[in-house]
C-alpha cells in the first residue's frame, strides 16, 4: 500500500479490474502507460502509431486481465510484451521492419565489426548496419537526464508545459502554437523561452557545467 | 544583434521544427545577423553548442512521453469496446481453465480503498436511456411551436395537451436522473414479444426500489383493458404498475416493492390485461431480462 492508499501489489490491482473497477484500470494506466509509450515510440519511430499501441494494449488487458499470472510473469513484462506484439503487427502491415540489432551485438568474441559484417554477409543474414549499442555509463544518463526533464515538466507552471508539449510533440511553430491556443505571438515565445530555461536549469543543476547542458552567462561588456 | 537579441532568435529556433538548423542556414535577414553575431562571439557560439544539446535531450524526452489526452482516449476506447465487467461466471472460469489464476468478482476484504465508480459498460449503457427521453421532449417542443401557428380556440387546447405531455415528460426525466445517480442503478433494453416495433427501457435501483419504465409502439388500449408492468421471480409474477400514456410514449414511474433486492435471473415484462382484475398472467407484449 503506497502513501495514496492505493494498493502497490499490481495482482491486488488486476483483481479488482476484474471485479469492474475503472479506478483499478486507472492505476495500471498511470504506472505503465508511459513506459508503454516510449516502448512503442522507440519501436514505431511514430507517435500516433505508439498511441494506438498503448490504447490496444489497455483494451487487451481490459479484455483478457484473466489470463495475468502474476506467478508467471510481472504485470509490466506482461503489458509490454502485449505492447510489442501489436507494435510488430502494425509494422508488418505497414510494410516495414523494426528497428536493426546493432552490429557489435552480433559480433563473436573473437572478431571485430568487419569481421562480423564479412560473416554475416557471406550468411546472407545482415539486411543493414546499426549504430553500437552506447555503453552502460551513458545509458544511465540517458536514463536520469529524462527522468529531470519528464520532473522538471511536471513541476513547471501548465502554460508552459503546454507550449513545450505542443512545439515537440505536434511540432508546431510559435505562430501555430498561438493560433492554437487563442495566445498572441509574445506570450508563446516568452513562456516557451520560459519553459526551456526551467528545463536547461533542472538539467544543468543535475550534472553540472561540465554537462555542457545549463545556459551560457552573456558576457559582460559591450553587446555586439 | 547583440546578445540577448541573439541568444532569444536561438532560444525559439530551438523548439521549432528544424529551427536551429533553418537559423544556421542565414537564408534569412535575422539568421544572417545571428550568424555574423556568432562568428565573432565565443560565449554565443558556445550557448549555440549548449542549447543544441539541451534542445535534443528534450526533444527525444518529450517525444517518448503520451500525449495528455491518451488517457481519456484510451479510457473511453474501452468503454467503448471492453467487455462487460464483471465478466459471466461461465467466462471467467473459462479463462482461468486456460491458465489464469482464479479471481474474485468482488474486491478482495483487505483491499486498498480505491474508491468504486459506476462499472464501465453500465454507465454506457445508461445513457440511451436519457438521450431517449430527450428526443422525445424535443419532439413535444417543436409540437408546441407548430401548434402557435393555429387559431382560435384549437391553439389553447393544443398547448394544454402539450402542457400535459411536457409535465410528464419532466416526471419522466427527473425520475431517470435520480435512479441512475444512485450507484447500483441498472438498465434493461426491453423487446416486443411478436412486434418488430415496439421496445422500451427499464432503469432501476434495487436499493432504492424506484424505477423507470419506458416504451414505445404500444397501441393504447382499448375500453377495459390497461398495459400492467411485472417482475417474475422463479416463475411467480408480481405487479409492479400500470403504465400510462404520454403521446406516442407509455410509461411507469415510481417506487415498487418487487424491484427491491432484485438480482440478476428475474424477468421483467409488460402484459395487456382485465384493468377491472388484479392479475398479470396474460401473456407478454414487452420483455427484458434482468
Amino acid at each position: 500500500m503506497n502513501g495514496r492508499g492505493e494498493p502497490t501489489d499490481d495482482a491486488a490491482v488486476v483483481r479488482r479490474m476484474v471485479a469492474g473497477s475503472e479506478a483499478a484500470l486507472e492505476l495500471i494506466y498511470d504506472r505503465y502507460s508511459s513506459a508503454i509509450f516510449a516502448a512503442a515510440y522507440r519501436l514505431t519511430a511514430d507517435r500516433g502509431t505508439a498511441e494506438e499501441v498503448v490504447q490496444e494494449t489497455f483494451l487487451a488487458l481490459w479484455n483478457r486481465a484473466e489470463s495475468f499470472d502474476a506467478a508467471v510473469g510481472s504485470l509490466a513484462a506482461w503489458l509490454h510484451a502485449i505492447a510489442r506484439n501489436r507494435a510488430i503487427d502494425r509494422l508488418r502491415a505497414a510494410g516495414r521492419r523494426p528497428p536493426l540489432v546493432a552490429l557489435s551485438s552480433a559480433a563473436g568474441s573473437d572478431e571485430d565489426h568487419t569481421q562480423a559484417l564479412e560473416r554475416l554477409v557471406s550468411g546472407g543474414a545482415v539486411i543493414a548496419g546499426a549504430e553500437p549499442p552506447v555503453s552502460p555509463e551513458a545509458a544511465f544518463d540517458a536514463v536520469g537526464r529524462h527522468e529531470i526533464i519528464r520532473g522538471a515538466l511536471a513541476e513547471m507552471p501548465e502554460v508552459e508545459r503546454t507550449v513545450i508539449l505542443l512545439a515537440y510533440q505536434d511540432e508546431l511553430s510559435q505562430s501555430e502554437i498561438a493560433e492554437r491556443l487563442g495566445w498572441p505571438l509574445g506570450t508563446v515565445k516568452t513562456r516557451t523561452r520560459r519553459a526551456l530555461l526551467r528545463l536547461r536549469e533542472a538539467l544543468g543543476t543535475e550534472f553540472g557545467p561540465e554537462a555542457g547542458l545549463d545556459v551560457m552567462p552573456v558576457p559582460a561588456g559591450e553587446d555586439r | 544583434m547583440d546578445h540577448d537579441a541573439v541568444r532569444e532568435q536561438m532560444e525559439l529556433a530551438a523548439v521549432e521544427p528544424d529551427g536551429l538548423e533553418r537559423l544556421m542556414a542565414g537564408d534569412t535577414p535575422t539568421a544572417q545577423a545571428v550568424a555574423g553575431h556568432l562568428a565573432g562571439c565565443p560565449s554565443c557560439t558556445e550557448e549555440l553548442g549548449r542549447l543544441q544539446r539541451s534542445a535534443v535531450l528534450v526533444r527525444d524526452t518529450v517525444q517518448a512521453m503520451p500525449s495528455p489526452d491518451l488517457k481519456a482516449r484510451t479510457l473511453a476506447a474501452i468503454r467503448a469496446e471492453g467487455v462487460v465487467r464483471p465478466l459471466p461466471v461461465a467466462v471467467a472460469g473459462a479463462a482461468a481453465a486456460v491458465g489464469g489464476p482464479a479471481v474474485a468478482p468482488t474486491p478482495e476484504p483487505n483491499a486498498a480503498p480505491v474508491p468504486e465508480p459506476i462499472p464501465l459498460d453500465r454507465r454506457r449503457r445508461l445513457m440511451p436511456v436519457l438521450g431517449w427521453v430527450a428526443t422525445i421532449a424535443a419532439a413535444i417542443v417543436l409540437s408546441v411551436v407548430a401548434a402557435s401557428y393555429l387559431v382560435g380556440s384549437r391553439v389553447d387546447d393544443q398547448l394544454a395537451a402539450q402542457s400535459v405531455a411536457i409535465k410528464g415528460l419532466q416526471e419522466i426525466t427527473t425520475a431517470t436522473l435520480t435512479v441512475t445517480a444512485q450507484p447500483d442503478a441498472e438498465h434493461v433494453a426491453l423487446a416486443g414479444v411478436s412486434d418488430p416495433e415496439l421496445y422500451g427501457g427499464l432503469t432501476y435501483s434495487p436499493s432504492t426500489s424506484e424505477l423507470v419504465v419506458v416504451a414505445s409502439g404500444l397501441t393504447p388500449p382499448a375500453a377495459g383493458l390497461e398495459y400492467r408492468c411485472w417482475v417474475e421471480v422463479d416463475g411467480k409474477r408480481e405487479k409492479v404498475g400500470k403504465m400510462f400514456f404520454n403521446q406516442d410514449l407509455a410509461f411507469w414511474v415510481g417506487p415498487s416493492p418487487a424491484i427491491s433486492g432484485l438480482s440478476n435471473g428475474a424477468t421483467f415484462g409488460v402484459s395487456l390485461v382485465d384493468a377491472a382484475g388484479s392479475s398479470v398472467d396474460t401473456a407478454p407484449v414487452l420483455l427484458g431480462e434482468l
